[in-house]
C-alpha cells in the first residue's frame, strides 16, 4: 500500500516535471480575424494554432497537441498532415484574393493530402489506408472512401510546408485524395472543436455554432500538421494549426432564428425611390441598399457574445481583430483594449479574461473600404457539350494583373470513368492558339484501379485570359457501381491551380454518366420475389401440412376436448394401477 | 421438322394466302387508325401522377405577396417605359436592375442568317448563385422580351425582376437559379442554350461569359398582357417533337390547379369539358404541333439539350393576379430545388389530352406501327410475288398431278419424310434488280434537292419558288414514266420490284421515326397510305384517273398548300419558319418530307403511269 503510495507520488512528480519541461516548448495562440464584404457580407476567418516539441510528441506527451489526432499520426507514420472540408464557392470578382491566399482551403467537401514516411510504394498506400480509415472515424466523415480510384500522388502541385530532414524527405510519399461529394457538416464541427484546447467553450471558439457556420455563403475548415524546425535550435517544434473561414451574409445570418423565412417586408419599412414620377403608396421601384454599410454585431451574427479568452492562449497577442477603416465607427464591450494599425484598415481588440466580449458596427454613410486584395488569377471551369457518350471540360482563367505574367500549376485528378483525350488538350490565349503549356505530367487511368491524373505548368501573359479544353469520353460503369441516386451524376473535383505558395481551386462539377433504367431491374426484383414468395408457400405447405378428408378432420369442440381429457386421465390412471400391480408382485 | 417445313412451302404458294397481305395491310391501316381514336377513352388513358417523390409539388408555403406587389408595380413601370428603346438600352437598365439585386449579370449577342433574313439580338443574363452550394446545378427561369407574337412580355419581364430580387433573400437554394431575358422568343434562347453547352457557332454568337452547372430544367413566363387572368396555358411541345419530363407538367399542373385553384389548359384549348371529343381534339393538336417539329415557346430550345422545360401562359379574363403568378413559380422553383436527381422518373414519351391525363408511349406507339407495317407487309408480299412464275391458266395442282404424274414432281428427300410438291412452286424467276434499285435510289436522292432549295431560297423567292416547283412536281413523274416506259419499257416484275423497294424503305423510316417522333410518323404515315395499293393499271383508264386525283391531293406540296390555306397563313412564312427552324433550332421535320415522304410520293406517282412490256415465258427458271 505505501509502495504504491509512494510509487504514484514519483509519479505524478514526473508527470509535472515534464509538463513543465514541454510548457517551455509548447505554446498556443488564437485569433479571429472579421472581414467585411461587398455586398453586406461579413468574411471572419479563426485561427487556432498550437506547436508541441517533437520529442515530447515522439514521448506520446501531448499537450496542446490533440492526443486522438497525434496518436493516429503516430500510428500511420504521417509526418505532415493537411485535412479540409470545404463548402460553397467563393467569389473572387467581389471578394477578392481568398483567405491565406488560399493555402488553408480545399476543394468541395472533403480534401486531404500528407506525407507518409515508407520504405515503399506499397508500404505508404498501406500506411494512407490506416490513415484515411483512422480520419475517418475521428471526423465523422466518409475518408475511407479515398481508395486507390480517389488517391493520386501529385508530382509538381504539392510541397512539404514543413521542415524534414533529408533522411526522412526521401522516404516521404505524397497522397492526396478528395470526396468532392461529401457534405460537411456539423458532424464534422463537433470533433473538430474537440480538437482545440478550448473545446468551444471559452475564447473565439464560443463563436463556432453549427447553424451559422453551415448557413455561411462559403465556409472552410482546415487541419494542418507540419514540423517546423528553426536553423539554431536543436529540438523541432511539430506545428497543428487549424482555422475555420466563413462568410456569412448579414441579413441572412441576423433573421432570428425562431422566424427565419424572408417574408415580405411590411409596406412602411419598404425602401423605395421616392424620385421616381410613378412613385406611390401601391408602387415602389427599390432602392439600392449596398451604397451603406449594414449595422451588425458579433451577437448578433453569430447567435451570442464571446465569452472571453481562452485561458490557456498564452501568447498575450490580441484575439479579435476587424479589417475595416479607421473612420468606421467600431463599439467594443467594457473591458477590452482597442489597438489600432498605422495601415489605417485594421484594429485589434485585447480582450479581458472573464468577461463576455461584444463589438457593434453601427449603420454609417462610408464611402472608404478597406481595400480588397486583387487574386493572382480568376478561375472558372465547366463542362460543354451534351449528351451520353462524349464531353468536354473548359477552364477560363484570367490574369488580371496588367503588368506580371503568372506561372502556374493547374492539376485535375479526375474519376477512371471521365477517359481523358490528351490530344485534345488545347490552351488559348486570347482566342488564339500559343505554345503555353510548358511542363506536363500525365498518369493515364486504369479502369477501377486508378483515377487520370494531369498537372499542367502554364504561363499566362499579364492582362490575359487562357481557355484551357480538353475532351473526354463517358464509360458506362456495371450496374452495381451507380450510388443510389444514380441521375443525378457523378461529382468531379475541383481543379487545383499552384502559383507559388498561392492555390486556388475551381469548384466541382457534375458530370452525368449514361445511366440504365434502374426501375427494370426493381421490377424484375420484386416479380421474382413475389413469384418466389408464392411458390414457397405453396410448397412449404404440401410439405409440412397433412391435407385430410372433412369429415376425417379432428372435430375441436368442447365435448371432444372433455373426452380427450378423460380419456387421458383414464390412461394414466391404468398406467399407475399397473405400476402399483408390478409393485405388488415384487 | 421436316414435315413441316415442307408442308410450309406448300403453304407459302397457296394462293388464297397470296391473296391476303393486301388485306392485312388495309387492316392494319383501320386497327393503327382506330387504335388512335380509342386512345382519348378512359380504360386507355391514365390519369397522371407525380413519379419523382421529391418533386413534393404544393407542399411549400409561398410568400411571394405583400409589398413585393409594390416592387413588381415599379419594375412593371420601367419595362413600359422600355417598350420602345433598342435591345442594348433594354440591357443596360436591365442589368442595372438585376446588379441592384446583388446578381451576376452577363451578356450574349447573337446572329441568325435564314432564307435572306438576319436575327440578331442580346440576351441577358443573371445568375444567383445558390447560397451554399457549389455552382454544379442550375435551374433557369426565362422570360423573353418579346413573346412567339413578338408582343412586349410586359408583366412577364417584371415578374422576372421581381423573382430575381425575391429568391435572392432565401437561403435555401440547392441549385443556381439563372434568370434570363432574351431577345426574342425564337433564336435567342436558342442561341444562349447553345452558347451554354459549346456548340454554338463563333463569332456569329457569342461564348457565354459567366456559367453556372448542370441545367435541371427551365420555366419560362409569357404574360404579355398587364390584366388579371384566369387560367394558365401550359406549353410544353419541343423542337421534332421531343418532350419534357412529364413530371415537370404534372408539378406545375399539380401547384396551378391544386395549391393555387388556377386552371389549366393545354394546346389552346380555352374550353374543355372533358369529353371525349375535347380529349380527342387535345391529343390530335398535340400531335399536329408535334409533328411538324417547330418550336412553340423559348423553352423548345432547352429540350435537345435534355433541359426539361415548359412555358406558362396566363390567358383570360378573370381575379388572378400577377402574385398568383409569382407564386406558382415560386412554388415550382421550391419542387425543382428538391430534386436530388435529374428529372427521370416519368414519361419522355406521351400524349397528353387533357391536363391529368395521358397516353404513354407503350399504348399508343403500336399505332403508328401499324401503319408502318402496313408498307413493310406489302413490300415483302411485292418481293415474293414478283419471283413467282407468271400467271398463266393452269390447272389445279390436283390435276396437275394427275395429268403428267411423274414429270414435273420433285421429290423432297429426306431421310423421315418425303412430299410431293409441283415443280412450279419450288422454281423463282430471276428478279431483274438492277432498274428497280436505280429508281428508287434515284428518287430516293432527288429529294435532296428540294430540301436544298427550300432551306436556302431568300424569302421574297419563297413563293415563287414554291410556285414553280408545284407545278414541276405535278408534270414530272409523269415525264418520267414515260421516258422510263420509252427507254427501257419495265417489265410486270420491275414495276413489282420498284414498288417493294420504295415501300420497304417508308416503311423502315417511318417505323424508325415512330420511336422519336410519334406524331410525325403517323401523320406522314396516313397520307402516304394510298400508296400501297398504287400500281400501273393499263387497262382501266378510270381506276388510273381517280388515282391519279387522290395520289395528286396527297402530294406532299398540295398537303402544304391546304394546311396553309386551312390555318389561313402564307406558303412563304410557312417555308420560311421552316427554314428558320432548320438553320436555327435543328429541325429536321422537313427532311422527312423530302427524303422518306416525297420519294415514296414519286415513285408512286411513276408506277400509276407505267404501262409493263408484255411479257414472253423467257423468264429463266431457277431452283430455289
Amino acid at each position: 500500500m505505501l509502495l504504491s503510495l509512494l510509487f504514484l507520488i514519483g509519479s505524478l512528480a514526473t508527470t509535472i516535471a515534464i509538463s513543465a519541461l514541454a510548457d517551455s516548448h509548447s505554446d498556443y495562440h488564437e485569433q479571429l480575424l472579421l472581414r467585411p464584404l461587398h455586398p453586406s457580407l461579413l468574411l471572419a476567418s479563426f485561427n487556432f494554432q498550437s506547436n508541441t516539441s517533437l520529442t515530447s510528441f515522439n514521448q506520446q506527451n501531448f499537450r496542446y497537441f490533440p492526443r486522438s489526432l497525434g496518436q493516429i499520426l503516430q500510428h500511420a507514420n504521417t509526418r505532415e498532415l493537411h485535412l479540409r472540408f470545404s463548402l460553397g464557392r467563393w467569389d473572387a470578382e467581389n471578394w477578392g484574393a481568398r483567405p491565406w491566399g488560399g493555402a488553408r482551403e480545399g476543394g468541395t467537401g472533403v480534401e486531404l493530402w500528407a506525407w507518409v514516411e515508407a520504405e515503399t510504394d506499397d508500404e505508404a498506400d498501406q500506411r494512407w489506408l490506416t490513415l484515411t480509415n483512422a480520419l475517418s472515424g475521428l471526423f465523422c466523415a466518409s475518408l475511407n472512401f479515398i481508395d486507390s480510384t480517389r488517391t493520386t500522388r501529385p508530382v509538381v502541385s504539392f510541397h512539404p510546408s514543413g521542415n524534414h530532414s533529408n533522411s526522412t524527405l526521401s522516404n516521404l510519399h505524397l497522397l492526396h485524395g478528395t470526396l468532392p461529394r461529401e457534405v460537411v457538416c456539423t458532424e464534422n464541427l463537433t470533433p473538430f472543436l474537440k480538437l482545440l484546447p478550448c473545446k468551444g467553450k471559452a475564447g473565439i471558439s464560443s463563436l463556432l455554432d453549427g447553424h451559422k457556420l453551415f448557413d455561411a455563403s462559403w465556409q472552410s475548415m482546415s487541419i494542418d500538421v507540419r514540423p517546423i524546425c528553426s536553423p539554431g535550435a536543436d529540438d523541432c517544434q511539430l506545428q497543428i494549426t487549424q482555422t475555420i473561414d466563413m462568410v456569412l451574409d448579414l441579413q441572412r445570418s441576423k433573421r432570428p432564428r425562431d422566424n427565419p423565412i424572408p417574408r415580405p417586408v411590411p409596406q412602411e419599412e419598404l425602401k423605395c425611390d421616392t424620385s421616381k414620377p410613378y412613385h406611390s403608396d401601391d408602387t415602389c421601384f427599390p432602392l439600392d441598399a449596398a451604397s451603406q454599410e449594414e449595422e451588425f454585431s458579433l451577437s448578433h451574427i453569430f447567435g451570442h457574445s464571446l465569452r472571453g479568452t481562452c485561458p490557456l492562449a498564452n501568447d498575450g497577442a490580441p484575439s479579435v481583430c476587424i479589417n475595416v477603416p479607421h473612420a468606421r465607427e467600431v463599439y467594443a464591450s467594457e473591458g477590452a483594449r482597442e489597438e489600432k494599425d498605422s495601415s489605417g484598415y485594421m484594429r485589434c481588440f485585447q480582450l479581458s479574461p472573464d468577461k463576455d466580449f461584444d463589438m457593434v458596427l453601427p449603420q454609417q454613410e462610408i464611402s472608404e473600404k478597406a481595400p480588397l486584395a486583387q487574386p493572382l488569377l480568376y478561375a472558372e471551369r465547366s463542362f460543354i457539350g451534351y449528351g451520353q457518350e462524349r464531353g468536354g471540360v473548359q477552364a477560363i482563367l484570367t490574369n488580371p494583373s496588367p503588368t506580371d505574367a503568372v506561372d502556374f500549376v493547374y492539376m485535375e485528378s479526375l474519376p477512371w470513368f471521365m477517359k481523358l483525350y490528351l490530344h485534345t488538350l488545347k490552351a488559348k490565349i486570347n482566342g488564339q492558339d500559343k505554345d503555353t503549356i510548358k511542363e506536363m505530367y500525365y498518369r493515364p487511368a486504369l479502369d477501377r484501379k486508378r483515377g487520370t491524373q494531369l498537372e499542367v505548368r502554364i504561363l499566362i501573359p499579364a492582362n490575359s485570359t487562357l481557355v484551357l479544353t480538353y475532351d473526354f469520353e463517358k464509360a458506362i460503369l456495371r450496374y452495381t457501381e451507380y450510388p443510389p441516386d444514380a441521375n443525378r451524376g457523378f461529382d468531379i473535383a475541383p481543379a487545383v491551380i499552384t502559383i507559388g505558395d498561392v492555390s486556388i481551386r475551381t469548384t466541382s462539377l457534375l458530370l452525368p454518366l449514361p445511366t440504365p433504367d434502374f426501375s427494370m431491374p426493381y421490377n424484375v426484383i420484386i416479380l421474382t420475389s413475389t413469384v418466389m414468395a408464392l411458390s414457397f408457400g405453396f410448397i412449404f405447405n404440401l410439405l409440412v401440412r397433412r391435407f385430410v378428408a372433412m369429415d376425417e378432420a379432428d372435430q375441436w369442440d368442447v365435448r371432444a376436448i372433455r373426452l380427450k381429457f378423460a380419456a387421458t386421465i383414464r390412461r394414466l390412471a391404468r398406467r399407475f394401477k399397473k405400476y402399483e400391480k408390478i409393485q405388488k408382485t415384487e | 421438322m421436316s414435315r413441316l417445313l415442307s408442308s410450309a412451302s406448300l403453304l407459302r404458294r397457296d394462293p388464297r394466302l397470296l391473296k391476303v397481305p393486301p388485306y392485312l395491310s388495309l387492316l392494319c391501316v383501320v386497327i393503327g387508325i382506330a387504335w388512335l381514336l380509342l386512345l382519348p377513352l378512359d380504360d386507355y388513358s391514365r390519369k397522371t401522377y407525380i413519379s419523382e417523390n421529391a418533386l413534393l409539388p404544393g407542399q411549400v408555403h409561398t410568400y411571394f405577396a405583400g409589398s413585393d406587389q409594390n416592387v413588381f408595380r415599379g419594375y412593371k413601370r420601367e419595362v413600359d417605359a422600355l417598350e420602345d428603346r433598342s435591345n442594348i438600352e433594354v440591357n443596360d437598365k436591365l442589368e442595372e436592375f438585376f446588379k441592384a439585386s446583388g446578381l451576376k449579370v452577363a451578356r450574349q449577342r447573337y446572329e441568325y442568317k435564314s432564307a435572306g433574313e438576319t436575327y440578331a439580338g442580346e440576351n441577358i443574363y443573371a445568375i444567383l448563385h445558390a447560397p451554399r452550394g457549389d455552382a454544379t446545378e442550375a435551374i433557369v427561369l426565362v422570360g423573353a422580351w418579346r413573346n412567339v407574337d413578338g408582343v412586349l412580355n410586359r408583366s412577364g419581364v417584371a415578374l422576372v425582376l421581381t423573382l430575381a430580387r425575391y429568391f435572392k433573400r432565401w437561403s435555401l437554394w440547392s441549385k443556381d437559379i439563372i434568370f434570363l431575358i432574351s431577345a426574342d422568343s425564337r433564336a435567342g434562347p436558342q442561341a444562349w442554350v447553345d452558347a451554354y453547352h459549346d456548340t454554338h457557332q463563333s463569332p456569329s454568337i457569342e461564348s457565354l461569359p459567366l456559367k453556372s452547372g448542370a441545367l435541371q430544367g427551365a420555366v419560362v413566363i409569357d404574360y404579355p398582357f398587364d390584366h388579371r387572368f384566369e387560367s394558365l396555358h401550359v406549353v410544353y411541345d419541343g423542337i421534332n417533337g421531343q418532350l419534357p419530363n412529364l413530371d415537370l407538367l404534372n408539378t406545375v399542373v399539380a401547384i396551378a390547379s391544386g395549391q393555387m385553384g388556377i386552371p389549366t389548359s393545354l394546346q389552346q384549348m380555352w374550353q374543355h369539358s372533358d369529353t371525349y371529343k375535347d380529349r380527342l381534339q387535345t391529343m390530335l393538336r398535340g400531335m399536329l404541333n408535334q409533328g411538324l417539329g417547330h418550336a412553340s415557346g423559348p423553352h423548345s430550345s432547352f429540350i435537345p439539350y435534355h433541359v426539361d422545360a415548359i412555358t406558362l401562359q396566363p390567358y383570360g379574363e378573370g381575379w388572378q393576379d400577377e402574385m398568383a403568378m409569382g407564386r406558382v413559380i415560386e412554388s415550382t422553383f421550391r419542387s425543382l430545388n428538391n430534386l436530388l436527381e435529374h428529372l427521370h422518373q416519368s414519361f419522355f414519351f406521351y400524349l397528353l389530352m387533357q391536363a391529368n391525363r395521358f397516353v404513354s408511349i407503350g399504348t399508343y406507339l403500336p399505332s403508328a406501327m401499324l401503319v408502318a407495317v402496313n408498307f413493310t407487309i406489302m413490300a415483302i408480299f411485292l418481293w415474293l410475288k414478283s419471283g413467282s412464275p407468271v400467271e398463266k391458266k393452269k390447272p389445279s395442282p390436283s390435276a396437275l398431278i394427275r395429268e403428267k404424274p411423274l414429270a414435273q414432281i420433285q421429290g423432297m428427300d429426306d431421310v423421315k419424310a418425303k412430299a410431293l410438291i409441283p415443280e412450279d412452286t419450288l422454281t423463282v424467276r430471276e428478279r431483274e434488280l438492277f432498274l428497280p434499285l436505280s429508281v428508287v435510289a434515284g428518287s430516293q436522292f432527288l429529294g435532296v434537292l428540294p430540301l436544298y432549295i427550300f432551306n436556302h431560297t431568300s424569302e421574297q423567292m419563297l413563293t415563287p419558288v414554291f410556285a414553280i416547283f408545284a407545278i414541276l412536281n405535278s408534270i414530272f413523274p409523269y415525264i418520267l414514266s414515260t421516258a422510263l416506259i420509252r427507254y427501257f419499257s419495265p417489265t410486270t416484275q420491275q414495276y413489282q420490284l420498284i414498288k417493294s423497294f420504295s415501300l420497304l424503305l417508308l416503311g423502315m423510316f417511318l417505323s424508325a421515326l415512330a420511336t422519336l417522333n410519334f406524331s410525325l410518323a403517323f401523320l406522314v404515315g396516313l397520307f402516304a397510305a394510298p400508296l400501297t395499293y398504287v400500281e400501273p393499271f393499263p387497262r382501266r383508264p378510270i381506276t388510273t384517273v381517280g388515282f391519279a386525283l387522290l395520289l395528286s391531293l396527297l402530294a406532299p406540296t398540295v398537303v402544304l398548300l391546304a394546311g396553309t390555306y386551312y390555318w389561313q397563313l402564307g406558303v412563304a412564312e410557312v417555308l420560311k419558319e421552316a427554314a428558320f427552324g432548320w438553320d436555327v433550332w435543328g429541325m429536321n421535320t422537313q427532311v422527312v418530307v423530302w427524303c422518306v415522304w416525297w420519294p415514296s410520293w414519286v415513285v408512286g406517282m411513276i408506277l400509276l403511269f407505267g404501262r409493263p412490256r408484255e411479257e414472253g415465258t423467257d423468264g429463266k427458271k431457277v431452283a430455289s
